[in-house]
């Protein structure tokens, strides 16, 4: 098989998921005896967009600039695949939707704690931000999506190889982070919402169980759940369950708040409240996607006006 | 047409909420295993209750009668069969 061209592009993102390549291991010598990578900022020079078969592209629609570069891999690419969280809903880049640009300019710029400047850089320097921050498919058609934050290897492996001998790719199933995770889910006695922070969690028991807000529950396995399985609860990384996605009616913190005031003596209202007053946390990877941003129920910046009066009140300010 | 109902063993975490939640007592817990068993499938009634209560997703019906969700995110429903 001669080797399938491709281009590789990040957007507004971590580089994480370009990274997350190398964790191919040996795998990727399989990988690169099939492709031949074109443009990708972190290994070539190249800087055009030369036509490609499969186009991958990391990281959300920030600025203007990310809006022109996924442009121009659309056209260049036979297949483009909307690569990790960051590209498929948002990401992490998504979070600042529950700020103006202005006070992103101006943390970042001029009133930042670690740096020195205290000026906004000229926009002929720097592309100018969008409104707001939107998932890749808002620019551009999307072939297919591949969420994770980022993907775990096997599920980027099992993707190229699909694509390169011409397979559709396995796709998503129903099942969430806690199909893979192998705690067991008990009920118990708990009565109070933990901080990921108090004490040592049981190692064999589910955190749910044990009053740790987990989003396991409402989250695609995209990953192994190696937090969980590490003892860190699961945050939401590879965006929500098929079943979130589909039906408006149904919300990340209402379907943790049933399954949790089920296995604990936690209230469901009280596990409600504590997600919305931590929504900046728990909605951050999927707060800019219209599938989860603009259901009827989500209130992102009347919870975090909330926690702030709330804040203030208490701190006396 | 029959109804089938079938649980990944390796996925579910013996919570028991289904057992809780169906209304004609299909599933039976097993102790031993931490699993759990379905017992009646001929008196499953399709609400589905079981299918979106389960933590890992891990409850499929085949062979009922669909009907067509009132609310659903056609946007999403559309891009359901790209996520990979
Ligand atoms: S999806 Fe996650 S790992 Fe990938 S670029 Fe975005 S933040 Fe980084
Ligand atoms: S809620 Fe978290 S800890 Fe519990 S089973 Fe699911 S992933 Fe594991
Ligand atoms: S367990 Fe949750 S937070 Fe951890 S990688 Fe998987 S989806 Fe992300
Ligand atoms: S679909 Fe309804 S009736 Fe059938 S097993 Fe599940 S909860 Fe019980
Ligand atoms: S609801 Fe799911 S995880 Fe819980 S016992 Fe039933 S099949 Fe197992």
């Amino acid at each position: 098989m001669s080797s399938v061209p491709v281009n590789i592009e990040w957007l507004s993102d971590c580089s994480g998921c370009h990274i997350a390549i190398i964790d191919l291991h040996e795998k990727l010598l399989a990988v690169l005896n099939e492709i031949s990578i074109q443009r990708c900022p972190v290994l070539t020079d190249v800087k055009d967009y030369p036509h490609a078969t499969l186009g991958l592209i990391s990281g959300a629609i920030r600025s203007e600039h990310d809006r022109h570069a996924a442009e121009e891999m659309r056209k260049s690419c036979d297949v483009v695949i909307a690569w990790g969280s960051c590209a498929v809903y948002g990401g992490i880049a998504g979070a600042g939707n529950v700020h103006t640009c202005a006070d992103i300019f101006d943390s970042v710029y001029v009133n930042n704690k670690t740096t020195i400047t205290t000026a906004c850089p000229h926009s002929d320097k720097i592309s100018n931000l969008e409104a707001s921050v939107t998932p890749l498919d808002n620019a551009i058609d999307v072939d297919l999506y591949l969420p994770g934050c980022p993907p775990h290897s096997a599920f980027v492996f099992d993707a190229l190889l699909a694509i390169l001998e011409g397979r559709s790719p396995r796709t998503a199933t129903g099942e969430s982070v806690c199909a893979r995770c192998k705690r067991r889910m008990e009920k118990t006695e708990v009565d109070r919402i933990k901080k990921n922070s108090e004490g040592v969690p049981d190692r064999e028991q589910c955190l749910l169980s044990q009053g740790y807000l987990c989003m396991g529950s409402v989250t695609l396995d995209r990953c192994m759940a190696p937090c969980p399985q590490n003892g860190v609860t699961c945050t939401g990384c590879a965006g929500a369950t098929m079943q979130v996605l589909a039906e408006p009616n149904r919300d990340i913190r209402t379907e943790i708040a049933e399954r949790m005031s089920r296995l604990t003596k936690i209230p469901r209202e009280a596990i409600v409240r504590e997600i919305e007053k931590t929504s900046k946390t728990h909605y951050s990877y999927t707060m800019s996607s219209p599938m989860i941003g603009e259901k009827p129920t989500f209130l992102i910046q009347k919870w975090t006006d909330e926690e702030r009066n709330d804040y203030e009140q208490d701190h006396n300010y | 047409m029959k109804l089938e109902i079938s649980v990944h063993e390796q996925a579910c975490r013996g919570c028991q909420m289904c057992v809780d939640v169906c209304p004609t007592k299909v599933f039976e817990f097993d102790e031993e295993k931490r699993l759990c068993v379905v017992k009646h499938e001929d008196d499953c009634i399709a609400c589905l209750s079981c299918a979106y209560i389960c933590p890992s997703g891990a409850i499929t019906h085949t062979g009922y009668h669909v009907v067509k969700n009132f609310y659903r995110d056609l946007a999403f429903c559309n891009k359901m069969e790209k996520f990979i």
